[in-house]
């Protein structure tokens, strides 16, 4: 019964606190200040910088990870006793699971997935453990001395076949089985319902152990309790590091840099001149339009192909097409219809941006 | 939106490279030394490309030495270290051994308790499931009665429609604990098959996953296929089920389709599915089970009514998960099963998980899986519980198993000093041993002696096991008759459950007093002269037996934290009280004052907690600059006064120290989800999403 109390007096609390801070924000005006009124530089540059802070207490952060050490044992036993570990509290968790893996997961196979990436190939993933682990089943069954099976192929399969596999290969020993590191199972990439089932159907493999960390406060939410229960099998950890995201980071866009104007100037320039030279010339003109008409909804999808093929720029409307859907994938060129019904298309970036553009085209 | 193309878009053709080649895998796993050496972010970019690599293979034939190594290298000079049991220095030592030992009885004891819940839920099934045997039984030979096809007839293109009934499609519809999740019941889908296939019946399951919408009809097509005929086809063709099911007698069994989770499926593929299979069901008598965990009218909702129309449907209902609970409990722990058992205190948590907050029986075998497992890695005396679980003879001296690190701590164990045993009495050892072996059972039996007693009040086993296994209990005060008075004024046994049933027991004995029967008074006295004995006799709580902490798991904080993860409080409080974490002197003394030297996101979280649900992210870059600028004052004058001369950027201009810094806070808070990104519509405050119960600075504001 106190439980119970206990889990309502926590829900008031939260709730209450939501109410207050909406409350506050009633009451006291808002301020007005802007971001731009702090001095800030260029990304890239804070991007070095920030890569250069000091950290602070890193005698006692470095003291706090040899406590963790004297965990290694335990977490070994809990993985061979089938379980899967999740690491959470705040901190970059990244070295402390390599060193882990490093250092107590020698007599297993270790497969590292960088789960913070955008990149992340679930089926590269896969086939990488399968290879792991038929190699593995293999090495063990000559040792036993029974016949190896035919050379397997996976790179043909596909995901569910992979998994077939990876559920079906048995092995009398228990005690045999790959380490799958997850740095961020909550990560970007692999944040979506699908990926993280079929890390769960990999889980639940018998013969794959699974070291993720988390780092969303939300992360849990991404699993149903068959999953949790069932398929991960987690053992939670709470193991704040302290240590700084550093490569955590990176993907992620900074609030603080003056994003907007340098920026996507920046990404437009970079995807241009990856574009032709006549594709270019057409992007000019549509600049140089709206640069000139500034006060317009933009260019006329007909003018822009007129004054194009004056130019020899394009042939027909059918090349001038496939440039603009080359522009609209890269989100550097927007249609709308102004006033008269007409098909216009401008360019998202402000004067300022696409004057810095056009410069840099030019260079 | 990834920061600049160059990073956005790695080559999956160098992933492919670098898993494979030993060279790369080398170079990856000094990541981490050389990221602190990276100076400039573009050399960076080489290593995030590798999205996954293998870090080791495993050294096979190492075994042994690899983890003697591995552990010898833990040992370290570090403060916890020192702190360490004997008895764990000792298993240090020959830890390779202990470990596997270890392992072994864990392994054996958990198969036991394994096994043993399997088979009560098996048990508890078993009605059902034959009844669902008995209905496809009798439903399959009204089909054939009907008149069997021939061959010829049967593998036509097209089905033979001889009348209307026969494309009906006989259903059951197995409903399962209401509007829980389907988790318990997958294993009883999965028994439900094995007892089916052991039937005869050709079974195949599927599940919401091949009834999704992405695959559409096709896709559960090819699932049954691969099911019945064989795993490689790779075609969705009815008409391969129809002249597999003619073939070589398999005509002579009906086929069976287990849909487990019936409510996540997509609607409309499963209404497409069942009329595709009710169009052939002349040729193949299929047999639709489908489980329903909310209301038995669900499937109306999920099909369509051409769909329905097909479906002639027979309920069966499982049962609850609160029943299997108390089956599962008697079993492990009140029937001799493997020795292990859980405190009071553990049992009130699992308890309380159970009834408040997870509600699936699932659950609670992996709590009681975790408590097992964390038995044995935290308490060294475990493995004895091998011995308990197999009525083997107890270990003596001889066993090896008792070194003298092990008697140490097994004297030094709290039941053991608080009873006053000493080492002096060590001959007693086998004698306390074996009384701890043998105390379960007389205990068991009292307590299921109160269930039964208090099932006419339908009292759960569940609070009837935590009550008794309370140490600080006092059930004869209730029973004696002094007490009643007593007892109303005693707070803490307010919920007794023991007690309730006690004084439903005297009840019945004075009411039978006032009436007439002397008999019946005399076999209640009988009765509660019989409960009064055995509750005093047998009723000791099994941690109050010495040595009780060689089969009793006590860590009740320990098998939360494992099982319940708080990020989002721990986070929040990680953050909020970094410096205690941390142990640092520096900031341990702060008070309520942020202090230049604690951890930067510490502080900018700190001063979060001052906003309202949205930030404005100038404010609090200001006042996260006015904490910081005393440290770096003297240090950095210089870009002081640069970043105070002119406000825009310059390509050549240092950032702000404090910039830099908060730059990696807001990100830090970003990847935690504390705050939420600036919207377009408002480009300059950020959100807060995440509030903390211990929020005292809007309490102070209030």
């Amino acid at each position: 019964m106190e439980d119970i109390d206990n889990i309502e007096e926590d829900e008031c609390g939260f709730s209450r606190n939501y109410f207050l801070a909406k409350e506050l924000s009633g009451s006291s005006k808002r301020s007005a200040r802007k971001l731009s009124d702090i001095n800030i530089v260029d990304e890239q540059e804070l991007r070095e910088t920030a890569c250069n802070i000091e950290t602070k207490h890193e005698k006692e952060i470095s003291e706090l990870l040899n406590e963790y050490k004297t965990m290694y044992p335990k977490w070994v036993f809990e993985l061979r006793c089938g379980f899967g570990l999740l690491m959470y509290g705040f901190g970059s968790k990244k070295g402390l699971i390599e060193d882990f893996a490093s250092s107590s997961l020698t007599e297993y196979s270790v497969v590292v997935i960088n789960g913070y990436l955008p990149s992340v190939n679930l089926k590269q993933v896969l086939l990488a453990i399968a290879e792991l682990l038929s190699e593995m089943l293999k090495s063990r069954r000559k040792s036993s001395g029974s016949l190896a099976k035919g050379q397997e192929t996976f790179p043909s399969r596909s995901i569910d076949d992979i998994l077939s596999f990876l559920h079906g290969s048995q092995s009398e020993d228990k005690d045999c089985f790959v380490c799958v590191v997850v740095h961020n199972i909550d990560g970007p990439a692999i944040r979506d319902p699908e990926s993280q089932q079929t890390l769960a159907q990999l889980a639940s493999c018998s013969h794959i152990r699974i070291i993720a960390s988390i780092d969303h406060v939300n992360a849990p939410l991404l699993w149903d309790k068959k999953m949790v229960h069932k398929q991960f099998n987690w053992l939670w950890h709470h193991v704040p590091t302290f240590a700084p995201y550093k490569v955590e980071g990176v993907f992620f866009p900074l609030v603080l840099a003056q994003g907007s104007t340098a920026q996507t100037a920046k990404t437009a320039a970079i995807v241009l001149q990856s574009l032709t030279p006549n594709a270019q010339n057409v992007f000019k003109i549509l600049a140089e339009y709206q640069l000139s008409h500034p006060d317009e909804d933009g260019m006329p999808t007909e003018d822009l192909y007129s004054a194009s093929r004056e130019r020899f720029f394009v042939s027909s409307q059918v090349t001038l097409n496939s440039h603009l859907t080359e522009f609209k994938d890269h989100e550097l060129v927007k249609t709308k219809r102004n006033s008269d019904g007409q098909e216009c298309l401008s360019i998202p970036l402000s004067s300022d941006a696409l004057r810095q553009l056009l410069l840099d085209l030019n260079q | 939106m990834a920061p600049s193309t160059t990073v956005a878009d790695p080559q999956p053709s160098s992933t492919t490279d670098s898993f494979d080649s030993n060279a790369a895998a080398e170079n990856d796993i000094r990541i981490p030394k050389l990221f602190s050496l990276c100076a400039a972010f573009d050399t960076c970019l080489v290593f995030f490309v590798a999205a996954i690599f293998v870090l080791h293979k495993a050294s096979p034939g190492s075994k042994s030495t690899a983890t003697v190594k591995s552990k010898r290298r833990i040992e370290s000079p570090s403060p916890k270290i020192a702190k360490k049991s004997e008895i764990e220095s000792a298993e240090e030592e020959d830890g390779q051994f202990f470990s596997t030992l270890r392992l072994r009885v864990f392994e054996t004891v958990w198969s036991k308790i394994d096994k043993t819940i399997q088979d009560v839920l098996r048990d508890s099934n078993s009605k059902v499931f034959s009844g669902i045997r008995d209905w496809i039984c009798e439903s399959f030979e009204s089909i054939r009665s009907s008149g069997a096809l021939s061959l010829s007839e049967a593998v036509r293109s097209y089905p033979v429609l001889s009348q209307p009934s026969s494309k009906q499609l006989f259903t059951a519809l197995v409903l399962t604990s209401k509007n829980l999740e389907m988790v318990d019941d997958l294993l009883t889908f999965e028994d439900l098959g094995l007892h089916l296939k052991s039937q005869g019946c050709h079974v195949a399951k599927l599940s919401s996953m091949d009834f999704s919408a992405k695959n559409g009809v096709g896709g559960c097509l090819r699932g049954l296929l691969r099911q019945f005929v064989m795993p490689t086809v790779d075609v969705a063709d009815v008409t391969i089920l129809a002249s597999w099911y003619r073939e070589s007698g398999n005509h002579k069994n009906p086929v069976v389709i287990i849909v487990d989770d019936t409510e996540r499926c997509s609607g409309s593929v499963l209404s497409e599915f069942i009329l595709l299979l009710s169009e052939w069901a002349v040729k193949v008598p299929i047999f639709l089970i489908m489980g329903v965990s909310t209301a038995h009218d669900a499937p109306r909702k999920i099909l369509s009514a051409n769909a329905l129309q097909r479906l002639c449907a027979t309920k069966f209902t499982l049962s609850s998960p609160a029943e299997r609970m108390d089956a599962v409990l008697e079993a492990v722990f009140l029937k001799p099963c493997s020795g292990f058992t859980v405190s009071h205190k553990v049992a009130l948590f699992m308890r309380s998980y159970f009834l408040c907050q997870d509600g699936t029986l699932t659950s609670f075998v992996k709590t009681l899986k975790i408590a097992c497992l964390q038995h044995f890695s935290l308490e060294p005396l475990s493995i004895m519980l091998e011995h308990f679980c197999q009525d083997n003879q107890l270990p003596g001296e001889g066993t090896g198993l008792l070194t003298e690190a092990t008697m140490k701590h097994a004297f030094d164990l709290p039941s053991v000093t608080r009873n006053k045993i000493t080492r002096s009495t060590c001959e007693m050892l086998p004698q306390f041993l074996l009384d701890l072996q043998r105390m379960p059972n007389p205990w068991s039996i009292v307590v299921l002696c109160i269930y039964e007693a208090g099932k006419f009040d339908k009292l759960r086993l569940l609070d009837v096991f935590c009550e008794t296994l309370d140490p600080e209990a006092r059930y004869l005060k209730y029973f004696s008759p002094s007490s009643i008075l007593n007892s109303q004024s005693n707070v803490s046994g307010r919920n007794s459950v023991i007690r309730r049933i006690l004084r439903k027991l005297r009840k019945h004995a004075s009411r039978s007093n006032s009436k007439l029967e002397k008999e019946l008074k005399a076999m209640t006295d009988k009765i509660s002269a019989v409960i009064e004995f055995m509750l005093r006799e047998y009723m000791k709580p099994v941690e109050t037996v010495p040595f009780n902490e060689i089969l009793c798991f006590k860590n009740v904080d320990k098998l939360q934290s494992a099982l319940l993860g708080d990020p989002r409080g721990r986070i929040q409080s990680d953050l909020l009280e970094s410096h205690s974490i941390l142990n640092c002197l520096c900031c341990s003394q702060r008070g309520t004052t942020l202090l230049p030297s604690m951890h930067d996101t510490s502080i900018l979280y700190a001063l979060a907690q001052e906003h309202a649900d949205v930030i404005n992210l100038h404010d609090w870059y200001q006042s996260f600059k006015t904490i910081l600028i005393p440290r770096n004052s003297k240090a950095k004058s210089k870009s002081k006064t640069t970043s105070k001369s002119k406000k825009r950027k310059e390509r050549c201009e240092e950032p702000e120290p404090p910039a830099e810094a908060s730059i990696q806070a807001v990100m830090e808070l970003q990847i935690a989800g504390l705050i939420r990104m600036p919207s377009k519509r408002r480009p300059d405050f950020v959100q807060r999403v995440a509030f903390k119960q211990e929020d005292q600075f809007i309490r102070q504001d209030q």
